[in-house]
């Protein structure tokens, strides 16, 4: 299986090299793919970025050696809407989360103003595209685990008010009121307080992101939420077997509410191959963390290096299997083939996650349009995989909260 | 005072002949006040109301028997703009504080979003004039105390991202980093990083507000800030010697700079006679504080309620002195007199003090136009008092920002 694949890496890593260069003019496909790609909102749903805020050497505004975002290297990849993930630890809780939450909010804010001439934070689909047809880039907030409100509705309509578009329902562990789906089950999905929560998240207007909570969590949200929901970083589990992504009929049911699955680009979540190894050495990779988070002194985005840096050690000694960033393809292909290309669209976890080889970082997003191109997708399928999709979610999420805020007024009068 | 006021009255009535043209005249400036008053912009910088928002009982939208302020008595006395405050007590610090505070400017924000007809947020004095203009009574927030940023200057904008356009540097208790007026010096005023502190708020425009810190560091903050500063809900020390009060040496430097002194209504902090009969009998307030809690628990808005209400009743018993509103007038007076009536404003504490009789909610707010008229201030004068520099401050701090955000991008 590995060397299989290994081979099937070579091949699409010499292809890559072709992909790379500007399209030559005798490629209709590749030049299609480049005009397309380049005149396109780019919106990517996930993006762990935010850790890197808080270490003095990194400047968002210049190419960094190291990570995958950064402004100049946006600019090359034609990435022109992001979400920034706030994620503390799902074992942190109650005021500290708030507390840490509210830095990381800050710490985003703080770089986007930095960075004003060529960035702006977006709070509706409308902004986004805004931002983008003045050239610069829309920076959103994404809150990665419910654990962060600290079971507190008030402290969840501050990161609303702060500009936070969607919420993960959970993180890698439960929280009080969602299981996770990498956590045993202690609620059997949502507790009352969260599809309260779930509710008030439709009346503030923030998606309701079901990636990391377990499956009876999803029908549980999928249930209550009047707007539809979206993944904001899951891939297909029917291609890698992995709790953090979605089964068949979940993609099914999600699409069938309007909603979208962003594709995450982790090797374990898209490779059955790389999780497998993955899942033998487990017990020395977990241990492996642990060590790197005292190390690091729970500075996150030194972990994240070294954990990169471990894989890519583990994969140079075939201890794990190479992925191609072309199963990134194949999952966005196996979705849309599902639940069609209104339902699909791109949650990378750069920063956050191990990157497939040729998806480094975001300058290699064009490749993905391409492969799309090469695979016979129409341009609007494309653009709305690249974008659309997940603005249509945004917009509709807007709809459901004027719509409940309206109500509400209507019913105060009476 | 009272007693003389009456006396005044009824000698006047009692000139025969002069009465009609006296009455005449009295109507004439009763309805030249309320014209005044009701074409002016009336801000009050301190209101401890949100204690009552957070009570799921309590509708703002609705008249309440109880306490100061609601829609219907901000519009019957006129109230053009509201600084809603957010507080804690002192001892409640890091993360707590923070997410307390937070749930607090929520629920202000959340009052503004169930009563979008009448009430808009505002951030800037062009959003209180809009408001205005839209027949809306303008909401700000301010934090009593700085404990609540839990030393965390992300905390701090998060503050000023959500609405917030004042901080009060301490409240009763000193924070890790200034020192309050009713605590034992411990930084010798604003330590290092309260100066960071007053720095990033004037670059975040949010006001310095100097109520309840100790001398000390008032005067730090006053070296420090770039921007006029406002204490805002203080009196005059000179008057009612509280140490919650300013000097008029104070008085006359924050005006120097630019700020402004916003008259607390607090019959503690208004009168003298009051403070002393408080100070020689603790007796009383011991008495009414253990009734407060008795009732109340740690209600907070219960507790400011039942401690106006008990303050009162003591009052009627002849236990406490009475205080009448016309005290807040000498208070004005006094601080105009020193600092020019561009220094001074109105920082009430509705909700949250003890109210002298005769303002007991802000419906009695044209009074206060009333009186000064009366007192020959001139219609500029009182516009100013009653919220024209409040707006001023504003305008000069929003510049301020203005000013250190663009040489920090350059």
């Amino acid at each position: 299986m590995r060397r299989f694949r290994a081979a099937v890496v070579l091949l699409c890593l010499s292809a890559t090299a072709i992909l790379l260069s500007r399209p030559s003019a005798g490629d209709a496909l590749a030049e299609r793919a480049h005009k397309l790609h380049f005149s396109s909102i780019v919106l990517d749903t996930h993006d762990d970025t935010t850790q890197r805020f808080f270490s003095k050497d990194f400047d968002l505004g210049k190419r960094n050696a190291e990570g995958s975002i950064d402004i100049p290297r946006m600019k090359e990849g034609g990435m022109n809407a992001i979400f920034f993930s706030v994620w503390i630890d799902g074992r942190i809780l109650g005021p500290p989360a708030v507390q840490k939450a509210l830095d990381q909010i800050d710490m985003i804010r703080e770089a986007v103003l930095r960075n004003s001439s060529d960035m702006e934070l977006a709070r509706t689909a409308a902004d986004v595209r805004r931002i983008r047809a003045q050239g610069k880039i829309a920076a959103l907030i994404g809150v990665e685990g419910g654990h962060m409100i600290g079971n507190d509705i008030h402290v969840l309509r501050i990161f609303s008010d702060l500009g936070v578009r969607y919420m993960t329902l959970s993180h890698f562990y439960n929280d009080e009121w969602a299981d996770s789906s990498t956590d045993k089950p202690a609620h059997n999905g949502l507790t009352d307080f969260g599809k309260e929560i779930v509710r008030e998240m439709n009346r503030q207007g923030i998606m309701v992101d079901i990636s990391h909570v377990s499956d009876k969590t999803f029908y549980d949200a999928l249930e209550v939420s009047r707007a539809p929901l979206i993944a904001s970083h899951s891939s297909c589990r029917a291609l890698c077997n992995h709790p953090r992504d979605m089964s068949d009929d979940m993609i099914k049911a999600l699409a069938a509410k309007g909603g979208v699955i962003q594709i995450n680009y982790e090797k374990s979540f898209i490779d059955q191959a790389y999780k497998d190894a993955a899942d033998k050495i487990s017990g020395g990779v977990v241990a492996q963390i642990n060590q790197f988070e005292k190390d690091c002194n729970h500075d996150e985005a030194c972990v994240e290096k070294k954990v990169t840096e471990a894989q890519r050690q583990l994969t140079a000694e075939g201890k794990l299997p190479r992925v191609s960033w072309e199963r990134i393809v194949d999952h966005i292909d196996h979705a849309v083939k599902l639940a069609g290309a209104d339902h699909v669209g791109l949650g990378s976890d750069f920063d956050g996650a191990t990157m497939p080889e040729g998806m480094e970082d975001c300058t290699h997003l064009p490749q993905i349009t391409e492969a799309l191109v090469r695979k016979g997708y129409s341009d609007a399928d494309i653009q709305k995989i690249l974008g659309g999709n997940a603005l249509r979610v945004m917009e509709q999420a807007e709809r459901v909260s004027r719509e409940m805020l309206a109500e509400q007024r209507g019913a105060d009068r009476q | 005072m009272r007693r003389f006021t009456l006396g005044h009255i009824a000698a006047a009535c009692a000139a025969g002949g002069i009465v009609l043209a006296g009455a005449m005249r009295a109507d004439d400036g009763v309805a030249r006040a309320k014209k005044l008053h009701f074409s002016s912009i009336i801000i009050d910088t301190h209101d401890d109301t949100t204690q009552r928002l957070l009570d799921g009982k309590f509708d703002i939208g609705a008249r309440n028997e109880t306490g100061s302020i609601d829609i219907p008595r901000m519009k019957a006395g006129n109230l053009g703009g509201i600084f809603f405050s957010i507080w804690i007590p002192s001892k409640i610090t890091g993360p707590e504080a923070v997410k307390r505070a937070l749930d607090q400017i929520d629920a202000v924000r959340e009052a503004v979003r169930r009563h979008p007809r009448d009430l808009a947020l505002a951030t800037t004095a062009a959003e209180i004039r809009a408001a205005r203009r839209e027949g809306k009574i303008a909401v700000l927030m301010g934090v009593e105390g700085g404990h609540m940023i839990a030393n965390d200057l992300s905390v701090l904008r998060t503050f000023a991202a959500m609405g917030v356009r004042y901080m009060t540097l301490t409240h009763s208790g000193n924070d890790e980093w200034a020192d309050s007026s009713t605590d034992k010096a411990e930084h010798n005023g604003l330590t290092d990083f309260g100066k960071e502190v007053v720095r990033e708020m004037n670059r975040l425009g949010m006001i310095v507000d100097i109520s309840h810190v100790s001398d000390k560091t008032f005067y730090d903050a006053l070296a420090v800030s770039k921007a006029p500063m406002i204490a805002s809900h203080s009196s005059c020390r000179a008057i009612c010697d509280a140490p919650r009060n300013m000097t008029d040496q104070m008085i006359k430097d924050l005006a120097a700079k630019g700020g402004v002194i916003q008259i607390n209504y607090h019959v503690g902090f208004l009168s003298q006679e009051f403070r002393n009969a408080e100070r020689s009998d603790p007796a009383v307030n011991e008495a009414i504080a253990r009734q407060v809690h008795a009732k109340c628990g740690d209600d907070e808005a219960c507790q400011l309620l039942e401690g106006d209400r008990l303050t009162r009743e003591y009052v009627a018993q002849g236990k406490l002195p009475r205080v009448d509103w016309t005290k807040i007038i000498e208070h004005i007076d006094h601080a105009v007199k020193l600092a020019g009536a561009e220094h001074v404003g109105l920082g009430s504490d509705f909700d949250g003090a003890n109210m002298p009789f005769g303002m007991e909610d802000a419906s009695d707010l044209p009074k206060i136009t009333q009186e000064l008229l009366k007192r020959g201030y001139s219609e500029r004068d009182v516009q100013e008092i009653l919220g024209e520099n409040t707006l001023r401050v504003m305008t000069e701090v929003e510049r301020v920002s203005r000013e250190l955000s663009g040489s920090a991008q350059e």
